[in-house]
């Protein structure tokens, strides 16, 4: 995939503080980019930068190979929605959505006709003459998309869009700029410090933290491969166990924990033996039996809760003062507190993690 | 960085003409009319020559010829009589004794047929640099002498600050009474204004709509229609002593009008709204479930008001009586048209200074005292209105 | 339920306070009689007909709506103007401009009107209409400082923000977006300057000139010195300008409202 999008060497400081730090990132045509994170990572002000609504204290972003610091925003030719969708108050649906088309002058029947095709492209072809205030907010929200998409932008920046939404509109959401994505192959931005909403929507996720990317990957690297403790602890929830390097063998380590106990786990980095490590391990890929299997890691625990949570039950085991979680399918028996288990996982589901 | 600096410049190209429209129609007339009040060329005026020869002394040895030839030509070229008798009263104040010696030098002067060669042949007393001094100060343009007055207060023949006597003492009489109104009508406001707030804010729909705009409408009315209103109905043969006669509530109409009680009704009506708003604001952001929650932990309802409701509305209680009476004591139009004599407020004494008598710096330094006063309590009010209140 | 019976008793006797005498004296606006007391003898528009023809009373009509219109065209322009440049929240010293913006509506209007005189004088001003505008423009710019900075307040910067990002200059995001959003704020806030200078007469009595002498102005010296029904019936005017104003100024909030 050619590059497309490059933030080289970018810094941002607002006053003595550094909201961005000397990050680097490649984005390729076509495809979609989450930048994921808490609040205050950083990821909304590298969006405002690429978007032109602020410049960086230093570094360059190229868009196709040309520095763009110095363009100012309305010729950037970027589409942006908001999470407050941002649409005109004073115009109807389809003077918003026509907006764009007669900042690039183009003819009437023209405008008519892509604004008719854009809200189509939403479903909301019957709301042209409405005001934004007479919509709901998932609408209004479909607006703003069919806005940001109608002139071809090069580049689709999305802000949080979905966060006012509830639940359930949001999954949908999720589902439809997709599936637009995948229709139309413009390459988007988009910002989020939702894990699920990244790891459903985006080609790769990029993970921030305090003005640094943590990881870059696939949905599935950065759950089953996270680089980092953040990362680990951040996307999904996980199992985080203290040990230190006993002996590397290629792709795989063994550690010894605290308690004695030997695991061999999967490692992203490189580690040395005798280096002080966590292993993240995911509770879903912790199985439970009464008797000790055949799995290469094996804990003896104990069932301190069980709590049935509708699509699964979640376990609370302690193992020699370490505690540990398990969820468990909804057609696992149950496990009342104080039985005796083991807890078992391959290598694979196990990742050693550099402190 | 450039698009931040371009912004600044933006802003500044849209503000600067108000900021320099103002500055010259607002800050200026206020600093003219404190300089007013602190300047009093009335001497300087009269000595052009004496002013740029006693430049140069040193203030203790005795005049030299120049200065008395100066002085001597100032005195010659003096066509003001009235501007002369000013001038020799304050010098008399500076320096007792100036009234006869310069009633000798005057008739001195005026005898064409003997011209003296100089001052001192004409009076001994010339040969004093202490008169000369004193000449010399009233020659400086600054004067405390019209804010002192303004507040009736004065400089002996010493120099020193004391109070004037009762004859010359109007004004601090109208000071009280300026602020003892502005109290009474601020009682009046909260008195009616509070519960009238209550009572809006605990209702919905129609009902408080139009507690409302029984406020909004005589706020947005000309405030001389208001006045006019009362005048009408306060008059002796007016609504209300017509209403009472009527009921034969009473025998004799009741003077209404042209008195304090005429005064205080109607900048109470005018000022009201201004009590009710800011209240009335407070109190909507009060949960209304505050209430119920005093009285399901076991509050009586009077307790209930006094340990809840009151102490989260008193902010704006405080704002509105500061607001009604910063607007109260400078109120002209009301008592100059319902009140009588002794109602009139700093205001009217102002504008009589102003255009009645033309003394500008009495005017000046009554315009001070107010400006001052109402810079203040609008200081307190600005931080009332800005700062949260920390236990909401 | 006394309670209850005595805050309605308090509420309609406080709302008969209010409105009461501005109801009062419309019906004499139409007295055929020369003095201003009920009850009125018969009906009459004679006053209106003194209002209109009374060479006094046109002058002040004609000078009011010259003054008004003249303080509302520079109050609307040097407040709007300088509202939007207040927007710029990265000025250290917006907030004592602000303050200062606003002061006119609080110092005593004596005081300012001693300071004016003193200072037109020195410029040749005085009774003149320039002088009087200029005066009027003092005390009203400060509605449309607030108004308009209200109409600003409410617009999501997030807004302008998207239209240069759809391709917008910040000149055209200026005139398709900020400026129809805060057009509102803009409309009161010149509804409000030229209320003020309909109804301002202290600094009138200190600038202007018997040319100049306003309708508010006019109305002052008829109470003063000789009241007349014309009174009533100039109030009436000002009740039904009043209520119009009014209702646009509510036109205009709920014109701003509608758009949130």
């Amino acid at each position: 995939m050619a590059e497309f999008i490059r933030f080289d060497r970018i810094t941002k400081f607002y006053g003595p503080l550094c909201v961005v730090e000397n990050l680097a990132l490649g984005i390729g045509k076509g495809e979609f980019v989450s930048l994921l994170g808490p609040s205050g990572s950083g990821k909304t002000t590298l969006l405002m930068m690429l978007a032109g609504f602020e410049q960086p204290t230093s570094g360059n972003i190229l868009l196709d190979g040309t520095a763009i610091n110095d363009v100012p925003t309305h010729k950037r030719d970027m589409g942006v929605v908001f999470q407050s969708y941002a649409l005109f108050p004073h115009m109807s649906v389809g003077e918003n959505v026509a907006f764009p088309l007669q900042m690039r002058r183009l003819g009437k029947a023209e405008i008519a006709e892509r604004v008719a095709r854009a809200l189509d492209m939403v479903q909301l072809s019957a709301f042209v003459d409405r005001r934004p205030s007479q919509l709901s907010g998932g609408q209004q929200q479909r607006v703003a998309l069919s806005r940001a998409l109608v002139f071809e932008p090069r580049v689709v920046l999305m802000d949080e869009p979905l966060g006012a939404l509830d639940k359930q509109l949001r999954e949908q959401m999720q589902l439809d700029i997709r599936d637009l994505h995948r229709r139309l192959g413009v390459t988007i931005v988009f910002v989020t410090h939702d894990q699920s909403e990244a790891l459903t929507m985006s080609d790769r996720v990029a993970v921030f933290n305090k003005g640094k990317i943590e990881q870059i990957g696939t949905p599935r690297q950065v759950y089953d491969e996270p680089a980092t403790r953040f990362v680990a602890e951040f996307i999904g929830e996980t199992n985080l166990v203290e040990g230190v390097v006993e002996a590397v063998q290629g792709q795989e380590a063994t550690v010894r924990l605290r308690s004695g106990a030997h695991i061999v786990s999967a490692v992203s980095g490189s580690v040395a033996s005798g280096q002080p490590v966590f292993l993240s391990i995911r509770p879903e890929r912790v199985d439970l039996s009464e008797t000790r299997g055949e799995a290469r890691n094996c804990l003896e625990t104990e069932v301190t809760d069980s709590v049935y949570q509708g699509d699964h039950l979640r376990v609370q085991l302690q193992n020699a003062a370490q505690p540990l979680i398990a969820k468990l399918g909804r057609r696992s028996r149950e496990f009342p507190p104080g039985t005796k288990v083991y807890a078992a996982f391959s290598a694979g589901d196990c990742r050693v993690i550099a402190p | 960085m450039s698009a931040v600096s371009s912004r600044t410049g933006r802003s500044l190209v849209l503000l600067a003409p108000l900021l320099l429209f103002l500055i010259g129609f607002f800050v200026w007339p206020l600093f003219s009319m404190m300089s007013q009040a602190v300047s009093d060329p009335a001497v300087l005026r009269l000595l052009p020559r004496s002013a740029e020869v006693l430049t140069d002394w040193d203030r203790k040895s005795p005049p030299t010829m120049p200065m008395q030839t100066a002085l001597m030509e100032d005195l010659k070229a003096v066509d003001d009589d009235q501007a002369l008798g000013d001038m020799v009263r304050r010098l008399n104040s500076a320096r007792s004794g100036f009234r006869t010696l310069m009633s000798k030098t005057m008739s001195a002067l005026e005898d064409t047929a003997n011209p003296p060669a100089d001052l001192v042949s004409i009076d001994k007393r010339w040969e004093k640099p202490e008169f000369w001094l004193a000449i010399a100060d009233a020659l400086s343009p600054l004067t405390d002498r019209n804010l002192l007055a303004a507040v009736d207060l004065g400089r002996n023949a010493a120099g020193d600050i004391e109070h004037l006597p009762a004859d010359r003492s109007v004004n601090r009489v109208i000071l009280v009474r300026t602020f003892w109104i502005a109290a009474l009508v601020t009682f009046a406001c909260a008195a009616i204004g509070f519960p009238y707030a209550m009572i809006a804010a605990s209702l919905t729909g129609w009902k408080r709509d139009l507690m409302l705009a029984a406020v909004l409408l005589p706020l947005w009315t000309s405030l001389l229609v208001r006045t006019a209103a009362w005048f009408i109905l306060l008059q002796e043969k007016g609504l209300i002593n017509d209403l009472l006669q009527t009921l034969a509530l009473i025998d004799a109409p009741l003077p209404l009008i042209f008195n304090r009680t005429g005064v205080i009704i109607a900048m109470t009506h005018v000022l009201l709204p201004f009590m009710v708003l800011p209240i009335y604001s407070v109190l909507i952001t009060i949960p209304k479930n505050l209430m119920p929650a005093a009285a399901s932990l076991g509050a009586p309802p009077w307790r209930a008001f006094l340990r809840v409701l009151l102490p989260l509305s008193l902010r704006g209680v405080a704002s509105g009586s500061l607001l009604v009476f910063i607007s109260a004591i400078g109120y002209y139009i009301t008592p100059a048209l319902i009140g009588g004599p002794g109602d009139q407020m700093i205001s009217s004494i102002i504008a009589f200074y102003a255009t009645g008598s033309a003394n500008w710096g009495m005017a000046g330094a009554l315009g001070v005292v107010l400006l001052i006063a109402t810079l203040l309590l609008y200081s307190v009010y600005a931080r009332l209105s800005t700062d949260e209140p920390g236990r909401r | 339920m006394p309670m209850k019976l005595a805050k309605f008793a308090f509420a309609s006797l406080t709302i008969l306070f209010l409105v009461a005498p501005l109801i009062a004296i419309l019906p004499l606006a139409f007295t055929s009689s020369v003095i201003l007391t009920y009850p009125i003898p018969s009906w009459s528009l004679r006053w209106f007909e003194e209002l209109f023809t009374a060479d006094a009373w046109r002058r002040a009509i004609f000078n009011s709506l010259i003054i008004g219109t003249g303080t509302t065209l520079l109050a609307t322009v040097l407040g709007t103007a300088a509202s939007l440049g207040l927007r710029n929240r990265l000025l250290f010293f917006c907030g004592s401009i602000r303050t200062l913006f606003l002061l006119p509506m609080v110092v005593p209007a004596v005081v300012l009107g001693v300071g004016m005189q003193v200072l037109l004088a020195g410029f040749g001003l005085t009774n003149s209409y320039a002088g009087v505008i200029i005066a009027h423009t003092v005390v009203a710019v400060p509605f449309v400082v607030v108004s308009v900075i209200g109409a600003l307040a409410g617009i999501d910067e997030r807004v302008e923000l998207a239209a240069q990002s759809l391709g917008a200059s910040p000149a055209t995001v200026f005139r398709r977006v900020t400026l129809p959003l805060a057009m509102p704020g803009v409309l009161s806030g010149a509804v409000l300057a030229f209320a003020t200078s309909l109804d301002e007469v202290v600094l009138t009595l200190f600038v202007a000139g018997p040319n100049q002498r306003t309708l508010a102005r006019q109305m002052f010296s008829s109470i003063r010195e000789n009241i007349s029904p014309a009174i009533a019936a100039a109030a009436f005017l000002f009740i039904v300008a009043t209520i119009l104003i009014g209702l646009a100024v509510v036109l205009f909030r709920s014109m701003l409202a509608k758009r949130r």
